[in-house]
């Protein structure tokens, strides 16, 4: 199948067509106040006080979010508190986004008059640049040029009967097109990572895979705690999930039944397209903007109900430049929130759907937000910041 | 009286999903691809709950999706709800690792 995309120099292909203004902060934010078309985002996450590694988690988000096929160019400002690190160099960050063959500029306070001059070249900048973006037209062009990333959140049984699994539908299709698809929350294959290594592309894939969740339950078990107390969260157990293991065989049916090529870390870009485990963790304000910054162009959060009761309005999830859509099985979540939810499978439960004519139906869901029906995450005026995946100390 | 709807994932099961709330002595039919197994509830079972498909003891593994999701912390009679009230899970659980230290 094909759909409506923007063609960009590398040959990848936008399912939106945004100028970035980044790292985050004061002068990006006040740029885009300003422009439309541009985005941004708010995060405490610039760097300053983190380690080395830590530092590159960051400089992976920017970098990735600044090549992401969504973006037609990038304004980079060199006010960030993490500027200084080698990592996180304007210099270094301009030169990597270039290698998408996408143009950067690059404002320099010191240079272009201080923070109020900076602001006022950004805007000028901004506006030719969102101009010359919109005289791009899209293109019909084959699902081989989808990338999508999922979380399946507040978890209950509809999630693991209906809803991950449609979600595995449509991840085998697109991955049988040849495009990419990546699953995660390395928690949440504890118990069910064998079945994950199974399907591994390689024998260093199936080792690597089970090397993440033995890392992951290592760390629980040094907490001291049943895991039980943190994760099931209590959503999950109020929908019928009574242990981390059943959560983790219900999760991974989003993965669908296609081999996996490789492990990715967070915001990290897949070397060839394919199916990919990202050794993720499961926040919603971290992992939607880290599939982002590996290059998705579409992301899905399969929703179940149990705690989401009285929540009328479903807010997205922050992904910065990537159209976001809410799924789920669970009739009274779907009820409760209609107009915030793009796709409902509780028809397999209730009998009037397949499971392949509803996974189906999520696909063509898929194909018309890409080429350029808004999701309904799309519809609100809403970002929370981002919770970059950050695992060292502070200091 | 229509039996209540409750879903097999996989034929090593010991439990079954109801797809639809359950009362007290309600009869249940638990589909498994083109078997159906038919039980009576012990008590009541929320929609998307788990219920046991045999007598499980204490102890025992308790299986869905083939697969092991904890082991039964009571004896669980047939028809009876199964949760974390009567199911521990196994995997990472930090308080028996430090307990069993020395």
């Amino acid at each position: 199948m094909t759909f409506l995309g923007y063609v960009r120099p590398d040959g990848s292909v936008g399912t939106r067509n945004y100028v970035l203004v980044i790292p985050q902060g004061f002068i990006a934010s006040k740029i885009c106040d300003f422009v439309p078309g541009t985005r941004t985002f708010a995060s405490p996450d610039h760097g300053s006080g983190r380690t080395g590694p830590d530092r590159e988690v960051i400089a992976r988000v920017l970098i990735g979010l600044g090549r992401n096929p969504n973006v037609a160019s990038v304004i980079l400002h060199a006010a960030s508190p993490g500027v200084g690190y080698p990592e996180l160099a304007v210099e270094r960050l301009a030169r990597e986004i270039g290698r998408s063959k996408t143009r950067v500029e690059v404002l320099e306070p010191a240079r272009d008059g201080g923070t109020l001059g900076a602001i006022v070249k950004g805007i000028q900048l901004a506006r030719e640049m969102v101009h010359e973006a919109s005289r791009l037209r899209r293109e019909e062009v084959g699902d081989e040029h989808l990338s999508v990333g999922v979380k399946c959140g507040y978890s209950d049984t509809t999630s693991g009967l209906a809803g991950n699994p449609a979600i595995g539908y449509l991840y085998d299709r697109i991955v049988s097109a040849g495009g990419t698809a990546m699953f995660g929350e390395t928690t949440e294959i504890i118990g069910a990572e064998h079945a994950l290594a199974k399907r591994a592309a390689t024998p260093e894939v199936a080792a690597e895979i089970l090397r993440c969740a033995d890392v992951m339950e290592t760390k629980a078990k040094a907490t001291g705690l049943d895991i039980r107390s943190v994760n099931p969260v209590p959503a999950n157990i109020k929908g019928g999930i009574s242990s981390l293991e059943e959560k983790s065989l219900g999760a991974i049916h989003k993965a669908g039944t296609m081999p996996i090529q490789g492990v990715l870390r967070y915001a990290e870009r897949p070397p060839a397209r394919g199916l990919y485990f990202v050794d993720n963790w499961m926040g919603h304000l971290s992992i939607f903007a880290g599939y982002a910054a590996s290059g998705a162009n579409v992301v899905l959060f399969q929703l179940g109900g149990g705690g989401v009761q009285g929540r009328t309005v479903l807010e997205p999830a922050p992904t910065v430049v990537v159209p976001f859509l809410w799924a789920t099985a669970n009739p009274s979540t779907y009820s409760a929130a209609s107009d915030s939810i793009d796709y409902y499978s509780g028809t397999v439960i209730e009998g009037t759907e397949t499971p392949e004519e509803a996974g189906e139906r999520l696909y063509r869901t898929v194909i018309d937000v890409a080429s350029g029906t808004l999701s309904r995450g799309e519809t609100l005026n809403w970002s929370d910041p981002i919770q970059m995946y950050l695992q060292e100390p502070q200091f | 009286m229509m039996a209540k709807r409750a879903v097999i994932m996989h034929p090593l099961d010991n439990v079954a999903t109801v797809v639809e709330e359950v009362l007290p002595g309600e009869e249940i039919a638990a589909i498994l691809g083109s078997r159906t197994i038919t039980l009576s509830a012990a008590e009541v079972v929320p929609f998307g709950f788990k219920v046991s498909l045999v007598d499980i003891p204490r102890g025992e593994i308790i299986r869905k999706y083939g697969e092991a999701i904890g082991k039964a912390s009571a004896d669980v009679p047939k028809g009876k709800v199964v949760h974390i009230h009567n199911l521990d899970g196994i995997r990472a659980r930090g308080d028996l690792a430090q307990r069993s230290q020395p």
